[in-house]
């Protein structure tokens, strides 16, 4: 594990400003956020300018931080790598103010996860809040799974790593391995709940529950589209000009066949009723016309085109020119 | 390491309480009634009570969605409530591009 540079992440001087940190983080959310970002690797550098932000725009984080970015600075580890050294936290006390959002550290680093890790109520010094009750935090995590585990339901385990507190009193990273039952149907962007999987309650209180954002993984055919799936199904001149049966793959395994009618267009829409996702009402297949033209790659095939083009006085470019 | 198997609930069979839906986003109560008085959130029944209000899965993605807003932007919840809307509208108009092949 290498040591992270969030004032670099960030793109600013060890000694900037609030403010400067603040105006750093919207200029490179702006540029880097999923939904607009044309760059490669926007998902990467929002995460960790996520987690920069969430670091050095804490005045706790931040002043752990440079003490621990100090102390590295005048003694790396030997053999190159980074652990945290024991102790280095002592003194701190990590809060979650009024406006930290959901407990949503579930995709930043293990170098982030191995400092802060779950140590929003860790740290020492507990004892001057005085005893109190509450329920652990909800925490949020992604899953990712295959379009036939969202098909035919499945059970897959993920691995989620959290810093918990030794009987010795420090923290150390544990590796939490879950069985998650996938209930068929599931949809992108659809919750599933994990009952006291969250961070650990105190004064006796339950355990936080733990949600899993469920994305699905690309598919060489299908696309996901809320509960239908689309697939593009590429049919030849002839077999759009003249209409056509064609065999094609359902995403549960099977086959069916499917009429294309005369006459059909690239781009055309088919609508195979209820193959799409299972649900109440489940979802639909459509099929997307994509004309292919068979290569002029043989005396037989090019005659074939020229007799066409001589039977036919069609233009597709007649209405250009007026 | 440890293994542990779990019962697992989809959220929009099993949908959430205000409370819940509050405790999911790291928030108070009060602020997800904040978020349906702006239409961040839409709720079935508004004329029942709002502990009977209930909440899917969409809910808590655009709840979880505005937080970051409110806290990475200081946006305000009308603010807020705007770029949700441009981005949800953003994604439809790519999903129907992607189903006619552009783009």
């Amino acid at each position: 594990m290498d040591f992270k540079d969030y004032y670099s992440a960030l793109g600013v001087a060890r000694d900037a400003s609030d403010d400067d940190i603040r105006k750093a983080y919207r200029k490179l959310a702006r540029k880097y956020h999923p939904d607009v970002s044309k760059e490669p690797d926007a998902q990467t550098r929002m995460r960790d300018i996520n987690e920069a932000k969430d670091v050095l725009g804490d005045k706790e984080k931040r002043a752990a931080y440079d003490q621990l970015a100090d102390r590295v600075a005048r003694g790396g580890n030997p053999d190159g790598g980074f652990a945290p050294p024991p102790g280095w936290d002592e003194g701190f006390e990590f809060h979650r103010g009024p406006n930290a959002g959901p407990a949503d550290h579930a995709d930043f680093s293990d170098f982030f996860s191995s400092i802060f890790g779950n140590a929003a109520r860790a740290g020492g010094g507990g004892g001057a809040r005085g005893p109190y009750r509450e329920k652990g935090e909800d925490h949020h995590a992604a899953i990712e799974i295959a379009l036939e585990d969202a098909l035919n339901g499945a059970e897959r385990q993920i691995s989620l790593r959290a810093q918990v507190l030794g009987e010795d009193g420090r923290p150390r990273l544990e590796t939490r391995t879950l069985d998650v039952k996938i209930p068929p149907g599931v949809r992108p962007g659809q919750f599933i709940r994990l009952a006291g999987q969250g961070l650990p309650g105190h004064g006796g209180e339950p355990a936080g529950d733990l949600y899993l954002e469920v994305r699905i993984a690309p598919h060489r055919l299908y696309r996901v589209e809320g509960h239908d799936l689309y697939m593009t199904l590429p049919v030849t001149p002839t077999e759009a000009a003249l209409g056509a049966q064609v065999t094609v793959p359902t995403p549960g395994g099977g086959q069916v066949d499917v009429s294309v009618p005369k006459g059909a267009r690239g781009g055309m829409k088919l609508r195979l009723k209820e193959r799409g996702l299972p649900g109440k009402p489940p979802g639909n297949l459509y099929l997307l016309i994509e004309i292919a033209l068979p290569p002029a790659d043989s005396d037989a095939v090019r005659a074939a085109y020229e007799q066409l083009a001589k039977a036919t006085p069609f233009n597709p470019r007649k209405d250009l020119v007026s | 390491m440890t293994t542990t198997a779990h019962a697992t609930t989809v959220i929009d069979s099993a949908p959430l309480s205000l409370r819940e839906l509050a405790r999911a986003v790291g928030a108070e109560d009060q602020w997800v009634l904040q978020l349906v008085a702006v239409e961040i959130l839409h709720v079935e029944a508004p004329e029942q009570p709002p502990e009977r209000w209930q909440f899917r899965s969409v809910d808590l993605q655009r709840a979880l969605a505005a937080r970051r807003l409110q806290r990475d932007f200081d946006a305000n919840l009308e603010t807020a409530a705007l770029i949700l809307d441009l981005q949800g509208e953003l994604r439809r108009v790519r999903a129907v591009l992607a189903a006619h092949g552009i783009g």
